[in-house]
């Protein structure tokens, strides 16, 4: 194929592909409907959000209930599956099996998609893991003049030294850990006491992030970086630690985006963070697909940089289906050429210009519906996957099936995946379904409107279990299902 | 306490209805066996493909027309490569008589009947006759092909346990592929084996070895005509007492040493005791007694009062009801 230089070339070579192309992960919720931009697209997935409606989703039918430990775990198993392992050498070119995406692999997935004939379409595990490492986040910001929270990093023995090498930073601290969700691994520490409930994990690593305290809101935003330059999609904000949706104490449980998101001062600032940032990375070597998170300080209006997660995320489910994306290409589309044999030069200047005009993004949130009490039961009944509106009475009501976010026209309208089905244990943290529909959730306050509320008590209303008798059968339930305990599929 | 176990001859030449039944008929059975320390426990397709293609790439095909018709899913597949499958223990003696021009190999199967297939399959898969007592569905217990080469495995007596094939599927690659002692050898020094197992082989030229394999250490090939459950020296004193390993060995070097033992009065001894075992409180009575002629293709199955006779040129379906009790 020759030289790609316009939009237009990148969406025929897409549309015209032939090699195949997988997204191999726990559900099809990251890169929901960008089958529709490339040709022979399958998501191989090991939860079947569509009850088998969807041509484009193969999920083995034999399985095993196992005690996964992360997604890589779960991406490995299907891998090494025999229907799945069948279904990919049935659409291989000889020796080539095609292209493969994950939300997160390993050393493990590499060799075996080696051995598949697969190519991965991602930077190495070892460098991805390497750019993953918060602390690391915090120099690669440092050299790109992208800052952090005021911060130091060090390692701590005690609460002694832990004061004694932040003294600048005042004393109300934030100390992470270099690796795991945010939700896990901050600290908050004000004093003495604080400290000896976290001493343990804090002391064990060789270097921790402390930073000042700061009055902040979460936001996220998601880039791709390219031969041609970053391409950076829109700043979003963050739903965070909702008890209505998660019971994780500052757990990510959804985002919102919409052109006014922050101030044009802040948002600018974001971009221009996010550009600088994606070409500091190349520099390390890494390339793609990357997210970033900025904590926008709400007394200074500072922007500063959060954690960087070097992958499609959770977040990408909306950057891929607005407006910007559509009149253009998602901004998976710029991975997927990135990691292609394709030699291509776009314009990314034009095309940033382009995607951070208010025009290009409309408005869209979603919600992530997790189980939150400690209660255990079998799920008897759950909502479909597809098309929802929402009443007058403030009531929901299934209307059509549908794949796509965008069969959802209005804010009475939503779609909703679901993930948790008739037959799987639902326990604390467990993923129920995301709910996706168009405008916002959270007003000014960042707190949720009743619309959002409305929402999350109908597809609640919908989900019914059967209490779990035997105390053995729920430890076996507790510990057997995704997400027993040990990580979250989202 | 009376056991019972239904023998039945079955003759396909390619894989097909008849082992498709079988598999359907056993599959449960070997499902359960094969989860009982977890499905975690066992590898994944994948190693296991690339264990049997790494190791015996001549069975790949039989192994994925098995795996069609078994329904071709996951599990079953893995159960199939007999990769790394839970550990299992047997007794059994077995031994050649190396009569000029009519070797002849007999052996005892001692091992719980309920466990035993009862399967004596005749097939063409690889264009050659291959008549096998079944374990794992199409693995071997012992058995004999057209070209001349007879094989039977006997627990090693060793707790080892390490990566490799369970016995059953590497007697099945060499009735499969090889043709004489001399090449059987050479595989059986290579293929790993997850147990301890004593293998002893003769063919038609009247060569004989018997092959002490295991995880953890090479292969001992030598030109030994008998084989119980110990590997040189006695390691695991409680199975070997409860086998009784040592007293059936003796026995068996003293019949084969003698050259005024016939093949009848061999026979005669594997139907009594020592080697004959009424131990199936414990699970190491004998179930069967098996003899190969590999010089003339014949072989006969035998049981106290009941003789199965063989062969390539003449194999009729049928069955066979067997008791099992302290007598």
């Amino acid at each position: 194929m020759n030289k790609i230089t316009s939009i237009a070339d990148v969406r025929r070579h897409f549309r015209n592909n032939k090699e195949p192309v997988y997204f191999i992960s726990a559900t099809n919720f990251n890169l929901l409907g960008i089958g529709d931009w490339v040709g022979n697209f399958r998501h191989i997935n090991y939860i079947d959000c569509f009850d088998g409606q969807q041509r484009n989703v193969f999920v083995p039918k034999e399985k095993f209930p196992r005690d996964f430990e992360s997604i890589e775990d779960i991406n490995n198993y299907l891998l090494e599956h025999k229907e799945v392992i069948d279904f990919i050498q049935s659409r291989a070119a000889g020796e080539n099996a095609g292209v493969a995406a994950f939300l997160m692999f390993d050393e493990h997935t590499e060799e075996i998609c080696r051995q598949l004939g697969l190519r991965v379409a991602f930077p190495p595990a070892a460098l991805r893991s390497r750019m993953d490492n918060k602390i690391e986040t915090v120099r690669i910001g440092n050299k790109a003049g992208v800052p952090s929270v005021p911060n130091v990093l060090a390692k701590v023995g005690s609460y002694r030294e832990l004061l004694e090498v932040s003294r600048e930073l005042g004393d109300d601290l934030v100390v992470q850990t270099a690796y795991g969700d945010s939700g896990h691994t901050t600290f908050f520490i004000a004093s003495e006491e604080d400290y000896y409930k976290h001493a343990e994990e804090i002391e064990a690593e060789p270097e921790v992030k402390i930073m000042k305290r700061i009055n902040c809101r979460g936001s996220a935003i998601e880039a791709c970086a390219t031969r041609c330059g970053t391409v950076v999609g829109p700043l979003m904000t963050e739903l965070v630690g909702f008890k209505s949706l998660t019971p994780y104490k500052g757990g990510w449980c959804g985002n919102e985006m919409f052109a006014g998101a922050f101030s044009q001062e802040v948002r600018d600032k974001a971009r221009e963070y996010t550009f600088k940032f994606g070409e500091a990375l190349r520099e390390e070597g890494y390339r793609g697909y990357f997210e970033l998170d900025f904590l926008i300080d709400m007394d200074s209006g500072e922007v500063y940089l959060g954690e960087l997660n070097p992958r499609v995320t959770g977040a990408s489910s909306l950057t891929n289906v607005a407006a910007f994306a559509h009149s253009d290409i998602p901004l998976f589309l710029f991975h997927l050429l990135e990691f292609s044999e394709v030699d291509f030069d776009l314009d990314i200047e034009e095309i940033n210009e382009r995607w951070s005009h208010p025009d290009s993004v409309d408005s869209w949130s979603q919600l992530v519906i997790k189980h939150t009490d400690e209660s255990v039961d079998l799920l008897t009944r759950a909502p479909r996957t597809g098309v929802w509106t929402l009443g007058e009475d403030n009531r929901i009501a299934y209307d059509h099936y549908s794949y796509h976010p965008h069969a959802a026209e209005n804010e009475r309208e939503a779609f909703f995946l679901r993930i948790s089905g008739p037959g799987d244990f639902r326990y604390e943290g467990a993923d129920l379904g995301i709910l996706i529909t168009r405008g916002r959730l959270m007003d000014d306050d960042f707190q949720l409107t009743e619309r959002a509320k409305a929402w999350i008590e109908g597809i609640r209303g919908e989900y019914a279990g059967q209490p779990l008798q035997d105390p053995v059968v729920e430890e076996v339930a507790v510990t057997h299902a995704i997400g027993g305990g040990n990580f979250k599929i989202l | 306490m009376e056991k019972t176990l239904v023998f039945r001859t079955l003759h396909e030449a390619v894989p097909g209805a008849k082992w498709r039944s079988l598999f359907d008929y056993h599959w449960p059975a070997y499902e359960a066996w094969y989860l009982a320390e977890g499905e975690r426990e066992r590898p994944a397709y994948l190693s296991c493909y690339n264990a049997l293609r790494r190791h015996m790439p001549e069975l790949l095909d039989t192994y994925r027309a098995l795996c069609e018709l078994a329904g071709g899913g996951d599990l079953a597949a893995r159960f199939l490569s007999l990769y790394q499958p839970p550990a299992y223990i047997t007794g059994c003696s077995q031994a050649v008589l190396a009569r000029p021009g009519a070797p002849l190999l007999a052996r005892n199967y001692d091992y719980p009947p309920e466990l035993c297939e009862g399967t004596v399959l005749y097939t063409r898969w690889n264009g050659r006759g291959v008549i096998a007592m079944t374990d794992c569905l199409w693995g071997v217990l012992d058995g004999m092909n057209e070209q001349g080469l007879a094989v039977s495995l006997a627990f090693g007596g060793r707790k080892a346990v390490g990566e490799g094939f369970g016995a059953p599927i590497i007697l099945r690659y060499l009735l499969e592929f090889c043709d004489s002692v001399p090449q059987a050898a050479e595989v059986l020094a290579r293929v790993p084996s997850h147990m301890a197992y004593n293998i002893t082989l003769t063919d038609a030229a009247g060569r004989y070895v018997t092959a002490m394999i295991a995880p953890d250490r090479r292969a001992s090939i030598r030109r030994v005509p008998v084989a119980t459950n110990h590997q040189k020296k006695i390691e695991w004193y409680a199975h070997a007492l409860a086998s009784e390993t040592l007293i059936r060995e003796r026995q068996l070097s003293i019949l084969v040493d003698d050259p005024a033992t016939t093949e009848g009065r061999l026979l005669e001894a594997f139907a009594a005791p020592p080697l004959f075992r009424r131990d199936y409180a414990r699970g190491l009575g004998t179930i069967y007694t098996a003899a190969y002629w590999p010089a003339t293709g014949r072989v006969n199955y035998r049981w106290p009062g009941q003789t199965l006779e063989l062969a390539f040129e003449h194999f009729p379906e049928q069955q066979l009801r067997v008791r099992y009790g302290p007598r």
